[in-house]
């Protein structure tokens, strides 16, 4: 996925409705708001719930000219993340919208993937190659905190290494997987 | 946050793997939510660490046998007590109790089954109630038999009969279908560690409806030979 500058242009872009302009903005903060939320809450339900509100607040947010700072673009999807899923917290599971006349809008589905036309398998393939070109070693290490999520200082123990050999290695991992699509 | 300051400390890393503290784990995503080349790194990031675990899970079925296990210490389970030193003799033992059950304890209930023997009896007639019942006299453990005579009345098509031992707990509970013109049941009474004593039958009809009323009860006195 282009990154694309959030300025004024693509502000009015997004607020006359323009579909690639949305599906932009849907898939870029959709993923990271997917990333944001993996770590808070359980339920994929309960991450797109959040998800789908913090985005319809933004759009009544857009049509009600409150965006003044398009370069700051980011940080207010992620204020208005944080004050969605406070809400969450406070009142449970179903949350409802601001709006009840607005019409709930169906954003783009996004992934994580980083780079839009990918298709799955094809990010699959890329990772097994890096992962077969780590030592056997190194593949139970990340297999053990990954997979297994056990705790990261006890397989740190196990394996002889210390955190730091653990982000080393996840950092070498995410460059090379980086790496491969040009960036 | 700085920028540099991010990329030098491996922020991208420390948040995947969940080593910030609240505090550092929002200032960081207040940063890249604003910075495109943060945000592509910790998205490629999320990216990779999800696909491993699909990847890693089909290795895990062809993690290669000569990895010196001594570098991984053993994860504690269920299991681990189960150690040959334990599990063989366990083993052993069990195989002794299968054994002996088989050669000798099935072979001798199998021939007190089928071989014929006498019980002893008592008939009780319920509607006769009084002190002084019948005594029937058994071994300890030994079953008996009871005649229940029932008069006949037409009205209930089955009734239920409570037997009460000599402390007034139930004992058990028999469904006695009625049959036209049989007013006596042989109930065979299965053998039990019983206290001797005055022993109370008790029966109540039971209508179509399911309603059911006392229709009388007996008592048997109970001796238990030594």
């Amino acid at each position: 996925m282009q990154f694309q500058p959030f300025d004024g242009s693509y502000l009015e872009r997004l607020r006359a409705g323009d579909y690639r302009a949305q599906e932009h903005f849907g898939a870029y903060f959709g993923a990271l708001i997917q990333i944001k939320l993996r770590s808070r809450l359980k339920s994929r339900e309960a991450i797109e719930d959040v998800r789908q509100e913090t985005f319809t607040r933004f759009f009544v947010a857009l049509r009600d000219g409150r965006i003044r700072q398009p370069e700051r673009l980011g940080s207010y999807v992620n204020s208005m993340c944080n004050n969605v899923l406070l809400e969450h917290y406070r009142k449970g599971a179903r949350l409802d919208s601001l709006d009840d006349e607005e019409e709930p809008q169906d954003f783009p589905d996004t992934g994580i993937d980083p780079f839009g036309a990918l298709a799955a398998k094809e990010t699959e393939k890329r990772v097994r190659e890096i992962l077969e070109q780590l030592s056997e070693r190194d593949r139970r290490l990340l297999r053990e905190v990954f997979l297994e999520e056990r705790d990261k200082d006890e397989v740190c123990r196990d394996f002889g290494v210390d955190r730091d050999f653990l982000r080393v290695l996840l950092f070498r991992a995410k460059q090379s997987f980086k790496k491969r699509y040009g960036r | 946050m700085d920028h540099e300051e991010v990329v030098r400390s491996k922020m991208t890393e420390r948040y995947l793997l969940g080593e910030l503290d609240p505090d550092a784990r929002d200032e960081f995503e207040g940063h890249f939510f604003d910075c495109p080349d943060c945000a592509l790194d910790v998205r490629a990031g999320a990216l990779f660490v999800e696909q491993s675990k699909v990847v890693l899970a089909e290795k895990a079925q062809s993690v290669s046998a000569d990895m010196p296990v001594a570098a991984i210490a053993p994860k504690p389970g269920w299991f681990t007590w189960l150690r040959p030193a334990v599990a063989v003799p366990l083993m052993a033992l069990l195989l002794a109790v299968i054994g002996y059950q088989n050669l000798v304890t099935y072979p001798r209930l199998q021939l007190a089954l089928n071989s014929p023997h006498l019980l002893p009896w008592v008939s009780v007639n319920v509607g006769t109630w009084g002190s002084g019942g019948p005594v029937i006299s058994a071994r300890p453990g030994q079953g008996f038999l009871l005649f229940v005579r029932i008069p006949p009345d037409g009205v209930y098509p089955h009734y239920i009969a409570d037997l009460y031992n000599p402390s007034g707990k139930q004992e058990w509970s028999l469904t006695i279908p009625a049959s036209p013109g049989q007013d006596q049941w042989p109930v065979q009474v299965p053998g039990a560690d019983r206290a001797a004593g005055s022993y109370i039958l008790v029966v109540r009809g039971v209508t179509a409806a399911g309603e059911s009323k006392e229709v009388g009860r007996t008592s048997f006195e109970l001796q238990v030979l030594k």
